[in-house]
């Protein structure tokens, strides 16, 4: 069986890197290195993004490179291994204290889907909405919900992949490094904006490794939003190329990419 | 009439554990007698009173000696769900069909098994670093239990996990569906498993949300919902007998993390949605099953949709009141209860209701009545204004 899909944008995003045409220049040739950053998403006010996670801010960042490309009938997957992780933090320090009172905001943005459900309602999205995690496989359980609902439901799909470092003492438990986002606009047809197109299968194997010093030290943070990194270097080098991405439990997707 | 393209894609297995048992008996006793499973909380040490829907012996079972690695109570109701129905089999029967490299997982889940971090956390001296034998990867992260059972039964097929809140485990289910009909899996187990645990208390008390009493679903005086837990599972197949889901629905609110509008617009629009996909009328649809948790807000706004799609002469109950808001297990153990009493003949009763909310149009149950239903929705709503609708037809 086999899926195929158009990528009509890219999004990226983590510390030095302000989205994917500047990750296609450290890709090819350039280096990366950690420094302190604090994703500002433009459609929050900043009282607005105050109240809300690293993380949250982080989705909605890259969510927003790939928003324009995308209709109002388009599907969203946001894939995320942690998830709220500093919410968590928080809601479980304060259920250390005798009288165990959780913020209300704290606890209804400390879900999964929090994320998701605060760019729909900052973008009035109104259509399917999904929330997924598969560990250090996240990237490649969300690539197959969104290529999945791009065939069967037969409409473009918004991918968002980010993971925010958790504070201590979670941190030693599931280090990430740094915070790291990647967004995909999918459709199942080409347009006039699509950059590359993906053939997928099913099948079994060994994921592929990143090649560039900048990929592999982006990849050396343990984040595993850069599992999509050796997918966007054959993007960045605007050639073909064929990449195998991870599925939890031994599974793999074999993407044929090229680039239009 | 437009044949669903999910009419080869079959519900061949099916198990559930709540608050009122194991498995189908357990389940149908109690709808057939309008039975609640709620009781006054024994389940940690809240500053508050409320009633929950907990699983008894989950301490006592036996854990597998190989997997004691994901030991905690989210895995325990797993387990006790797997081990109900003849289920365990029919998973390892699917595998053998099949080939363990065609069968995928997809489970749904709000909390995981936070529980166990939980009491981590409490139990750790201040600015002390967690216990080293503590495996965040095993209990707490979102995948785990997807991945206890992945490897505890030998599944080799893509998996994942939904967590959208309490639509989570209706949304794995269209998952399943979803990769069986694009052919990716032959087979797919998904479900949905949430225990008990002090963040979801506190953290609706917190919202002002949990009633003092047992929730009482469209009630004119109910006050809150009251949280349970829960597991259950479906084996989704290609097959040529079983129960269907023809159609579903997914929208998004779009305006509020917890509450809905009013009109429940976005909850209207999921039902249209799987009504749509099924190729179905409203007229076609004998029974609904509301996500209904007996909050103020929600029943009504889930109540207006009702009446807005399918009108007000289609029987509607809510089952929260028998089990409690078992959060993301939800979706999959209503989904299951519905099948059951589908198969059975009945309509399950809105437990817990005494006088209707005069504000509820449409045809609440107060009790079970014995109708022959072909085809049901089922809903599921979460935070982040997720809303999820199922359509389930009987073999």
């Amino acid at each position: 069986m086999r899926f195929t899909a158009y990528i009509d944008a890219l999004g990226f995003a983590a510390p030095g890197i302000a989205d994917f045409g500047a990750l296609g220049k450290r890709l090819q040739g350039g280096i990366w290195a950690a420094e302190p950053w604090e994703p500002a998403p433009g459609c929050l006010a900043p009282r607005q993004a105050k109240r809300l996670s690293p993380a949250i801010r982080l989705a909605l960042l890259v969510g927003e490179a790939v928003g324009p490309a995308l209709g109002e009938d388009a599907a969203w997957v946001f894939a995320s291994s942690v998830g709220e992780g500093e919410t968590l933090n928080v809601i479980l320090s304060a259920l250390c204290e005798p009288d165990m009172m959780i913020q209300p905001l704290r606890f209804q943005n400390a879900v999964h889907n929090a994320a998701a459900g605060q760019w729909s309602i900052a973008a009035g999205i109104k259509g399917p909405m999904t929330s997924i995690a598969a560990y250090d496989q996240t990237f490649g359980a969300g690539l197959l919900k969104a290529l999945l609902q791009a065939r069967l439901e037969d409409r473009p799909v918004g991918l968002v992949l980010y993971d925010a470092p958790i504070p201590v003492p979670l941190d030693e438990k599931r280090p990430l490094g740094v915070p790291m986002g990647a967004a995909l606009a999918l459709s199942p047809r080409q347009g006039a904006s699509s950059r590359a197109v993906l053939k997928v299968e099913v099948t079994t194997g060994d994921a592929t490794e990143p090649r560039s010093e900048a990929a592999k030290a982006l990849s050396a943070t343990g984040n595993p939003v850069a599992a999509v990194l050796p997918l966007y270097e054959v993007i960045a080098s605007r050639m073909s190329g064929s990449v195998m991405i991870a599925q939890h439990g031994g599974a793999a997707l074999r993407c044929e990419v090229e680039c239009l | 009439m437009i044949k669903s393209p999910n009419a080869d894609i079959r519900i061949t297995a099916t198990s559930l554990v709540s608050c009122l048992g194991a498995g189908r008996a357990a389940h149908l006793g109690a709808m057939i007698d309008g039975r609640s499973g709620l009781a006054p909380c024994d389940y940690g040490d809240l500053a508050f009173s409320c009633h929950i829907g907990r699983v008894a012996g989950l301490e006592d079972l036996t854990f597998p000696v190989t997997h004691t690695a994901f030991d905690n109570r989210a895995t325990r109701l797993a387990l006790a769900g797997l081990e109900v129905d003849g289920f365990a089999d029919a998973v390892q029967t699917m595998r053998a069909r099949w080939g363990a490299a065609r069968c995928g997982v997809v489970l749904g889940t709000s909390t995981s098994g936070v529980e166990l971090l939980e009491q981590a956390y409490r139990s750790r001296p201040a600015d002390q670093p967690l216990p080293s034998g503590y495996s965040l990867r095993h209990h707490n992260d979102h995948q785990a239990v997807t991945a206890f059972l992945q490897d505890l039964l030998g599944l080799e097929g893509p998996s994942y996990t939904i967590s959208t809140a309490c639509s989570s485990s209706a949304k794995a289910i269209v998952d399943a569906v979803q990769l069986v009909r694009a052919g990716v899996c032959d087979a797919v187990l998904a479900g949905g498993v949430d225990s008990l645990c002090l963040t979801s208390l506190n953290g609706f008390e917190a919202l002002q949300l949990v009633s003092r009493q047992p929730c009482r679903p469209c009630d004119a005086a109910r006050d809150g919902l009251s949280i349970g837990e829960g597991a259950a599972f479906l084996i989704v197949e290609r097959a040529e007998d079983g129960a269907s889901l023809a159609g579903m629905g997914e929208s998004s609110d779009g305006i509020n993390m917890s509450t809905p509008p009013e009109d429940g617009a976005g909850a209207a629009q999921a039902m249209r949605a799987a009504l749509a996909d099924a190729g179905l009328q409203p007229s076609d649809i004998g029974y609904v099953n509301l996500h209904g948790t007996a909050t103020p807000i929600n029943d009504t706004a889930e109540a207006a949709a009702v009446s807005a799609v399918m009108g007000d002469e289609v029987p509607v109950s809510s089952l929260k009141g028998a089990i409690g808001h078992t959060l993301g297990a939800a979706g999959a153990l209503e989904a299951v209860m519905c099948l059951h009493a589908m198969e059975e003949g009945i309509v399950p009763g809105n437990i817990g209701l005494e006088t209707l909310d005069p504000q509820i149009q449409c045809r609440i149950l107060a009790r079970m009545e014995h109708a022959p239903i072909r085809h049901a929705i089922t809903n599921a709503f979460g935070f982040g204004g997720n809303n999820c609708a199922l359509l389930l037809s009987r073999s």
